[in-house]
């Protein structure tokens, strides 16, 4: 009887129970079990201790559960109406984007025919329409230079806050 | 009410692919009836891992809610209670490193709280007495066996999963497993021979 007799025994009965042994593997093990006074020894230590694990009873508690089931009910509904709310910016930065390649080409063609018929450079139409088209950008910057950052974000935030406080009424 | 919650989903797909399809549209029923239907099992881990009952329930709610929000990662494949022993597991070592980084198996206070509970029937008050005093003892006695050991023996033992599931779960080699689970009988030996059974 080899070392390998040996862990080849412990495995098997490691694997015993949760999953089914080959024919050939059970009968082995049986066999080396009857001859091996050692693995038969570790079987019922292994087989003892599974009883004794398998004796504590913990239980939880129905307000536990409750409790869980509550947390995960509010949390689950606040990811669903966030992941909708992410849905809709997704689909207006789309929108947005869109509009705005639209318009910006449209306003490059009205600049270059107002250039033809005026009789402007190019040279002076294309940065003036490009300067039009920044001026809301340019408009907010301006904005938020002029205003401290905590102003702007207290605001956005109670706004945020406020909206929310709406929706749970 | 679990059985509900699956009729609800397609009659034709598997148990688990019709958890991973509820997972990942957040449904709450399904959660619920999750909830309900693992809750011992769960719940028995975190204790024998953490081996404090208060730390567990703690830690039962915040894996629920990871649950919540990595159940998109959960593909169907695998069982249900694997992938949930799994995530446990993650929390259970999270919260045990973050209260000691060095070493888990010294990250236990002995006298915080009591770890086991009897069964919920309603034995005479003899039988309470002496179930209680049962359930101390082997509290006591899986006290004894360090968390690293514990947690492959409530897995192989209490969870029935084999050597491969336990492996994946831990995200251990099976060799690892199987000297764990060696080694963890021989630290139980001394127990059961000396009459804790």
């Amino acid at each position: 009887m080899t070392q390998l007799d040996h862990a080849r025994a412990t495995e098997l009965i490691m694997r015993r129970g949760p999953q089914d042994l080959a024919p050939g593997d059970l009968e082995w093990l049986e066999a080396h079990l009857e001859s091996c006074s050692t693995c038969a020894q570790y079987e019922t230590d292994f087989n003892n201790a599974g009883q004794l694990l398998r004796a504590t009873a913990i239980i939880a508690s129905p307000a536990l559960v409750n409790r869980t089931q509550a947390r995960v009910r509010e949390r689950a509904i606040y990811l669903r109406e966030q992941q909708a709310r992410t849905v809709l910016i997704a689909i207006s930065f789309c929108l947005g984007a869109m509009l705005s390649a639209v318009s910006g080409w449209m306003w490059w063609r009205f600049g270059a025919w107002i250039a033809e018929h005026v009789g402007l450079s190019l040279a002076v139409v294309e940065p003036g329409v490009i300067v039009f088209l920044l001026l809301p950008a340019i408009a907010v910057a301006v904005l938020m230079l002029a205003f401290p950052h905590s102003v702007l974000e207290s605001s956005v935030v109670g706004a945020l806050g406020r909206e929310r406080e709406g929706v749970r009424q | 009410m679990i059985a509900t919650a699956f009729s609800l989903l397609a009659p034709m797909e598997t148990e688990e692919a019709q958890i991973a399809s509820g997972l990942r549209r957040r449904d709450p029923d399904l959660l619920d009836a999750l909830i309900e239907q693992y809750q011992h099992r769960l719940l028995r881990y975190l204790v024998h891992l953490t081996g404090n009952r208060a730390v567990a329930e703690d830690l039962f709610q915040e894996v629920w809610l990871r649950v919540l929000e990595k159940g998109h990662l959960y593909d169907g494949r695998n069982r249900f209670v694997t992938w949930l022993m799994s995530i446990g597991h993650n929390v259970a070592i999270d919260y045990l490193r973050k209260r000691n980084p060095s070493s888990l198996d010294e990250m236990r206070d002995p006298d915080e709280g009591v770890p086991f509970e009897p069964p919920s029937h309603e034995p005479s008050p003899l039988e309470q007495a002496a179930t209680h005093q049962q359930q101390q003892m082997l509290g006591e006695a899986l006290e004894q066996v360090p968390p690293l050991f514990r947690e492959v023996l409530v897995l192989r033992f209490q969870e029935q999963m084999k050597l491969e599931e336990i492996a994946k779960l831990i995200r251990i080699p099976v060799a690892t497993v199987k000297t764990r689970l060696y080694r963890g009988v021989q630290a139980l030996r001394p127990l059961i021979r000396g009459g804790v059974l």
